[in-house]
């Protein structure tokens, strides 16, 4: 798993690829962590070149997303393949976090 | 018959994914879905045998097996830690709010959610789990 960090405006983007498992996850909730403590806290998590998470990656998503929340900021998925798009559905995240088609898509709705 | 023998260690997990999708690759009739709902629950099912099964002992082996059989793919997945069966638990609270959210429990669940047959076997030589999923429909 690898992780590129977009500063960008008017929030950031944090790309992965590669698989979000077990044995990769904890890097994720470590980074995203890092980022939210240091006021990255408006993020696009582009999962656009993930071609595998499972529930280990959830948790990573789901710390993040309350810590964004908890700084009156927020997180939102973009660009997930439909392997992983399924996964998001199955545990109901979709129905407490928005998705996007795309990391343009989800930049642009910080704005609106 | 296709199978591999792997050390109960988090990182074996990609090598099982890969061999999955490498086996799903050689049969037709078997799309990228079905590849993934294997790869999640048998991922899912491994994660839970290296950190549970095998917990307070030395890492022994996972033995992975995948037979085609036509309308179905039979997994097979053998350890010799600790019994540890995958119990169908509640689903976790899908409509929660996000501060009630569960963080756990989603593992056992989305290997009911993505395979039609679960059974759990146990004895001295070993646990075996073996799921069925059904070509002609993906679940879920």
């Amino acid at each position: 798993m690898d992780i590129n960090f977009l500063e960008k405006h008017p929030a950031d983007i944090v790309q992965v690829s590669g698989s979000v498992d077990a044995l990769t996850a904890s890097v994720l909730t470590d980074f995203l962590s890092l980022k939210i403590s240091q006021d990255h806290t408006n993020l696009v998590l582009d999962l656009n070149q993930v071609e595998f998470m499972s529930s280990a990656g959830l948790r990573s998503v789901l710390a993040a997303l309350k810590e964004c929340r908890n700084k009156g900021g927020d997180l939102r998925i973009a660009g997930a393949q439909p392997g992983v798009e399924k996964v998001l559905k199955m545990s109901g995240f979709t129905n407490i976090l928005k998705i996007f088609p795309d990391s343009e898509n989800a930049l642009a709705s910080f704005s609106n | 018959m296709h199978q591999i023998t792997r050390s109960a260690e988090l990182t074996s997990l990609p090598e099982f994914r890969k061999y999955i999708n490498l086996a799903c690759s050689h049969h037709s009739g078997i799309d990228k879905q079905i590849t993934y709902d294997l790869q999640l629950a048998v991922d899912e099912a491994c994660t839970n045998i290296i950190t549970h099964g095998y917990q307070g002992m030395n890492p022994g082996s996972i033995i992975l097996s995948l037979e085609f059989k036509g309308a179905y793919i039979e997994v097979t997945i053998t350890d010799f830690g600790h019994a540890f069966e995958p119990i169908q638990t509640p689903a976790p609270d899908l409509e929660a709010g996000l501060e009630d959210r569960p963080t756990g429990g989603f593992g056992l669940y989305f290997i009911y959610q993505t395979m039609d047959e679960i059974e759990y076997t146990t004895n001295p030589y070993g646990n075996r789990l073996t799921f069925i999923k059904k070509l002609e429909s993906a679940v879920g």
